[in-house]
This record gives C-alpha cells, sequence and structure tokens, in this order.
C-alpha cells in the first residue's frame, strides 16, 4: 500500500538547491583557508603522524586486550570464582579451578585458576569481567587491541601469556587492598605471627585424630 | 484439635507440634538454620524466632510447641529486628569468602542476608581466623571460618548416620566442628553432612570447585546404586554430571542418600561404551551400530533358538527387560529356552538405605519376566559349560560372580552384550552394543520395596549409544522377527500397568 508522503512547501528558490550549495561550499571554502592559512591556535584538525608505526594513543580507560594480574611472588591473583565467566555475555572466558598442592602456603585458602583461556576473538570488549571480579584479577589496561594474525588459535590467550601482559604502566600488580597469604602484610595482622588458619589446618589439632 | 493463629490466619494443628512445622506446611516461611525436619531440635542459630503473643520475649519457632489458641506473628517488627540482629551475629566472623566458596548461590546465609539484613559488617579490628579447609574425611572438607555451628551435620552423624564422630570443640566465638579422637568422617554417609550443611562450611571433596551451582541444571532421577532406589537430582553443567543429591521422598529415601549413591552420577561418563564393537579379544573391531546388529542377527540365526539365552538385566529398567523377554521367549525361543539374570554383584547393606542388592532393578526385571521365573547367573555359566546354550543376548555388562568364574561364557559362539558400561561381560562378548545409560532413558525401575518409579532423560544419549529396548527392536527386525514396538509409549503399554510412585 502506497502512503503518502507530506512534504513540506519548498518555495522556488529552494527547489532549486544552487543557493544552499553556494551556501555550503562558503562554509567549507572559509574553513579551509582560515585552517590553511590563518595558522589559528585552536585548529580542529590533528596534524597525521604519518608512519605505519606510529599509533595515535588510546584514551587512559581504552579497553583493550585483557591481563591478569599479579601478586607479589608472580602468581595468579585471580582465585578461579568463575564470576568473570559468569557474567560474560560473549561466553569467551574459560577457567579450570583448581586448588594449590599440599605443601604450597596457600594450600587450603584459595582456589586458582588451573586453565585460564580467553578467545579474543569471541570477546566483545564490553567489560563485564573486569566489573565483575572480586579482587581486581583481571583487566584491560593492556593498552593494547586485538593484533592482526595468521591463525585463528594464536587469538586465543592462555594464561601464561595473559599473565605476561603488563599494563600501561609496564606494572603486573594489582590494587586489591585485601593481604594474601603469603605477602607480608597478611602476617602483620596476626602480629607477625603466622596466620593460625595455616599450620593448624595441615597438622591438625587435639581431638582431630590426625 | 487445638488452632493456631500464625499471622492472622487460623491453622489447625496437631497437639504437641511446633510453631515451625505448622508454618511449613502451610506454606508460611519462617527462616532458619539449625532446624531440619529429619534431625532433633536444637534451636542454637536464632534465626526462626517469632513472637509469641503473651510470652515476654520471642521464641524459637523450631523449639516452641503449639498450644489451643496461641497467636503468632512471623513478620512483626520485632522480629524482623530480631532476625537482622541475629543475622549480623551470624556473619559477624564469616570471611564473606563467597567468590571462592562452592555453596554461593544456595546458600542460606546470602538468602537470609539479601531477605533480613542487607547491611554492611559493622566489625572493627580483625576477625577470628580459624581452620580452612581442613579434611574430615575422605569424602568431606570442612571449612570453619565460614561454619556457624548450627550442629547440623553433629545431629545427622549421630541421629541419622548412628555413627556420632562429629562434635562441638571450644567454645563461644572459637567454636568449631571437630572429630572424635582417632576418627574420621568416613561412614557410608558422610557426604550427606556437607549436603544438610546451610552454608559452605562442610563442602565434598568430589563437586569442590567443579561448578558454581547457578551453572547447574537439575533434573529428577533414580539413584542407580541399590535395591532401595533413592530420589535423586542429577545436576549437570554444559551436559556433563557435576554431583547428584537426595530428592525428597519419605516413602523411599527420605531425606538422605549414600555416599556411594551420591557418586553413582560418574557412571554416566566412565567407562562407556560409546559405539559397537564386533569380535572377541585381538580381533574385536570397532563397527557401526547398524552393522554390528546386522552382524549380531545374523550370527544369532546360525544357531538352533532353542539354546539361545535371554539373560536379563537387574541394571536396566523394566521396559528394556519386557522387551527382551518378548524378543527372546515369545518370538525366537518360542517357550523352549531358558531366562536368566545378571547384574552387579552384592555389597554391604545398612538398616539405613543401602541395600545388598547393588542393582536397582532386579525385582523389575522379574516382574517383566513373570509368568516365566528367571534362572540364576551360576545356571547360566554351567548351562554354557555343559552346551546346553550355545548364544547369549546379555542386558549389562556386569555379573554377580568373580571375573575368574566367567570362563564358561568363552564357549559361548555368540555373546551379544547391550551395555552402558564396560564389565566383565563386555570384554567377553562377540557384540557390543552401546546402550544409553539410566540418566539418558526414559523408563521405570521397581526397587526391593516394590514401588515402580519413573526415570527421566537428564541428557541425549552419549556417544552412539540408543537406548536398550530401542536396539532390541532393532535387532529383532533384522533377525526378521514380529516385535511390534516402536516407541517407548507402546513398550509401556504392553508391559504391566502398573502404579508410578515418584
Amino acid at each position: 500500500m502506497a502512503y503518502k508522503v507530506i512534504r513540506p512547501p519548498e518555495s522556488a528558490v529552494q527547489s532549486l538547491y544552487v543557493p544552499a550549495v553556494v551556501d555550503g561550499l562558503g562554509i567549507t571554502m572559509r574553513k579551509f583557508f582560515r585552517n590553511a592559512f590563518g595558522r589559528r591556535k585552536d585548529t580542529a584538525t590533528l596534524e597525521y603522524v604519518g608512519t605505519p608505526e606510529t599509533t595515535m594513543p588510546y584514551p587512559l580507560r581504552h579497553r583493550g586486550l585483557h591481563r591478569l594480574t599479579q601478586r607479589e611472588d608472580g602468581s595468579p591473583r585471580c582465585v578461579a570464582c568463575l564470576c568473570c565467566s559468569t557474567a560474560c555475555p560473549a561466553q569467551c572466558i574459560f577457567i579450570e579451578p583448581g586448588e594449590y598442592p599440599e605443601d604450597d602456603p596457600r594450600h587450603g585458602w584459595e582456589r586458582y585458576p588451573v586453565r585460564f583461556v580467553i578467545d579474543e576473538m569471541r570477546c566483545i570488549f564490553c567489560g563485564y569481567c573486569v566489573e565483575a571480579c572480586p579482587c581486581d584479577a583481571i583487566r584491560m589496561d593492556s593498552g593494547l587491541h586485538a593484533p592482526p594474525v595468521v591463525k585463528r588459535s594464536d587469538l586465543i590467550f592462555e594464561k601464561e601469556r595473559l599473565l605476561s601482559m603488563p599494563g600501561r604502566d609496564g606494572k603486573h600488580l594489582h590494587k586489591n587492598p585485601r593481604p594474601d597469604p603469603p605477602d607480608p602484610e597478611s602476617y602483620s595482622l596476626h602480629d607477625g605471627a603466622r596466620p593460625p588458619l595455616v599450620d593448624r589446618g595441615a597438622s591438625g589439632r587435639d581431638g582431630a585424630g590426625t | 484439635m487445638p488452632t493456631v493463629t500464625i499471622d492472622a490466619k487460623q491453622y489447625e494443628a496437631q497437639a504437641g507440634e511446633t510453631i515451625i512445622r505448622v508454618a511449613e506446611r502451610n506454606g508460611i516461611d519462617i527462616p532458619s538454620y539449625c532446624w531440619h525436619p529429619a534431625l532433633s531440635v536444637a534451636a542454637n542459630c536464632r534465626m526462626c524466632l517469632v513472637e509469641v503473643e503473651k510470652q515476654p520475649k520471642l521464641q524459637p519457632a523450631c523449639q516452641w510447641a503449639i498450644a489451643d489458641g496461641m497467636v503468632v506473628h512471623t513478620r512483626s517488627p520485632k522480629v524482623l529486628e530480631a532476625r537482622r540482629a541475629v543475622m549480623e551475629f551470624l556473619l559477624l566472623n564469616h570471611p564473606v569468602d563467597c567468590p571462592i566458596c562452592d555453596q554461593a548461590g544456595e546458600c542460606k546465609l546470602q538468602d537470609y542476608w539479601y531477605e533480613h539484613d542487607g547491611k554492611a559488617s559493622r566489625l572493627v579490628g580483625e576477625k577470628v581466623h580459624k581452620p580452612k579447609a581442613e579434611r574430615l574425611g575422605p569424602l568431606v572438607v570442612y571449612d570453619a571460618e565460614r561454619c556457624i555451628r548450627c550442629t547440623r551435620c553433629v545431629r545427622f552423624c549421630t541421629e541419622i548416620a548412628k555413627d556420632p564422630v562429629l562434635a562441638v570443640g571450644n567454645r563461644g566465638n572459637h567454636a568449631e566442628i571437630i572429630l572424635d579422637q582417632g576418627r574420621k568422617l568416613d561412614h557410608a554417609y558422610s557426604m550427606m553432612t556437607a549436603h544438610i550443611c546451610p552454608v559452605g562450611a562442610l563442602t565434598t571433596t568430589d563437586f569442590r570447585f567443579q561448578a558454581r551451582v547457578w551453572m547447574l541444571e537439575s533434573t529428577p532421577t533414580i539413584c542407580p546404586g541399590c535395591a532401595t532406589g533413592c530420589n535423586a537430582w542429577i545436576d549437570q553443567t554444559r551436559g556433563v554430571a557435576k554431583r547428584m543429591r537426595p530428592r525428597d521422598n519419605p516413602e523411599v529415601n527420605d531425606f538422605w542418600m549414600c555416599d556411594d549413591g551420591c557418586l553413582t552420577y560418574k557412571r554416566v561418563e566412565e567407562d562407556r561404551v560409546l559405539c559397537a564393537a564386533v569380535g572377541r579379544g585381538a580381533a574385536r573391531k570397532e563397527t557401526s551400530v547398524a552393522a554390528a546388529l546386522t552382524e549380531a542377527a545374523r550370527a544369532i540365526g546360525q544357531v538352533p533358538a532353542a539354546v539361545v539365552a535371554a539373560v536379563l538385566g537387574s541394571e536396566h529398567t523394566s521396559e528394556d527387560n519386557f522387551v527382551l523377554v518378548k524378543l527372546a521367549r515369545d518370538l525366537l525361543q518360542k517357550g523352549t529356552g531358558a531366562l536368566y539374570l545378571t547384574g552387579r554383584p552384592p555389597g554391604e547393606a545398612d538398616d539405613l538405605l543401602r541395600h545388598a542388592d547393588k542393582n536397582p532393578n532386579t525385582v523389575g526385571a522379574v516382574q517383566a519376566a513373570a509368568p516365566s521365573t528367571l534362572r540364576g547367573f551360576e545356571d547360566l555359566l554351567n548351562d554354557a559349560d555343559a552346551g546346553s546354550v550355545k548364544a547369549a543376548i546379555v542386558l549389562g555388562a556386569h555379573a554377580p560372580v568373580p571375573e575368574a568364574e566367567l570362563a564358561p561364557l568363552g564357549k559361548l559362539d555368540v555373546l551379544v552384550v547391550l551395555c552402558a558400561n564396560r564389565g566383565p561381560l563386555s570384554e567377553l562378548a562377540t557384540h557390543v552394543l552401546p546402550a544409553a545409560s539410566w540418566a539418558e532413558v526414559s523408563g521405570t525401575f521397581v526397587n526391593a520395596k516394590g514401588q515402580r518409579q519413573r526415570l527421566r532423560p537428564a541428557a541425549p544419549p552419549r556417544g552412539d549409544s540408543l537406548p536398550a529396548w530401542d536396539l532390541l527392536g532393532r535387532l529383532a527386525r533384522k533377525m526378521d522377527l514380529a516385535l511390534e514396538y516402536k516407541t517407548l509409549g507402546e513398550v509401556e503399554r504392553a508391559a504391566t500397568p502398573a502404579q508410578v510412585t515418584a
């Protein structure tokens, strides 16, 4: 079914369009000559850097490739809680949680990611994983965007690669205020002694029969 | 009959009943941690405090017996404030490590905090620290920091499992669950302590870190572990079974399941027969189901029908067994051959739930064969040894006798085994056909008490496997036998209709 489109009435001069074109070109030319010869300080155009090696600086809050932050001993801050993979709308994060071995000082405290894989091709860079993380373990402040690759598998990042990427400040540390078990501050809470939960859990107590 | 008024509505109650039971029966939610319908009353969590008129103080609904004309308020400002205060108190030393806690998502602390508290902790200073991830037994891990000392686990071990291995040690802030001297939490129902733990203090080594509960999809099922037929939920994430937990049914298993039963979900994945195979020993070759069926039909056709034995499986559903009986007795042997029964070997039993018969459907298999009587597995071995049985169609790969005694089956010309999991019989078989596991089929199990219970598929059959009744129907068609069942509905209508309880 056809619709009748109601248009505002146009005068004869308007329907010629020539005056409007001249008008618009006038603005273009005025700006052009001002930018080209005027040397005004508030010129809106930026100088093109020129070579492919130099890139535009990304804004500070740019969401780039993910990275995993490290504890002071270099182990992942991540506790494999799966909050990020739950929040992820693209379902691009795979985590296999595990437990630290018996002889590790962190055994019994926390879980850790045995595997942590992000499919950067599937990621939509929404940043929900960073929002969801309770430990500041995953960040998108690497300042990098997904590079062109030859093989698809090159964009499926494993834990080691994610851990190796520093932030834009070149550091791997996180801003989680909570002290980690092997970190010196966590002992200071207990007057410098080892927290009782670490050594009591393994050796048993009276009545524990171990 | 006494009448009690709860939140301005009158309810009938029985003399001596507690407020929380009347409320629960009538759909009124009274929050509680330590109260469990099957356990004795501890009244130590104080979450169920309600206002009873003419009482100066709030009273625990789990302990307070009703009286005629009693007026109870469960949502008065005084009660709500008490609940908020109790929540704050219970969470005072709680580590709030929900992201790494397996209970998160089904934790009463989380639920009730949202519902009744919702405020940040006012604690100044360090929380009390206690042992974490302590192994109480082979299957249970204890985190004392998360524990609220509701003593459900203690009461379960003492009252239900009859093995008082847990107790509360220390006092006040430092109270924690401890083991009896020189003992471990290793009785047959240890995983139930983790199941009834309202918080994340007790977790199972089996499910620990395996999945977040919000990823799990629950399907009702029946435990295939023994002839008790406990009702259960099988929880899966992305099609992979992660745990099994009891489904309340006062007629069968009440609220409980044994540890072995909870771990039977592993049979969905472990030792699965995923494709058909033809041949014995080194000559065995994997092939398609259709090719194996053709080969099996040809092989059975070469021996006289009178020496073909049908071996019913007590691990398989009544429908599977019914179709095998139809195929073998009525169409192939025409009353000449014998029916036998196989299944897993018997195991430990107790007077709570565990049955010595470790097969879920022995009674169902016997019923499916009626009016014929089933002969035992030893008879099959004797007949095979004597040569009166030359071929056999077997449901299930397990035998109730030790593997060393199975040698006579090697003499059989044809041994067609339909099984979900590998076992001693599938090793000896000439034709192995992949059957769907119990978690992948519809059907019925009849437990030792004679209760017929419905099975529902929790997942599609793995690999090439098909329900055993379907495989048998296809085999019959290859053998040019007029087995008329093409759908499970037709099988069910043909099998004796009986009441399904669950």
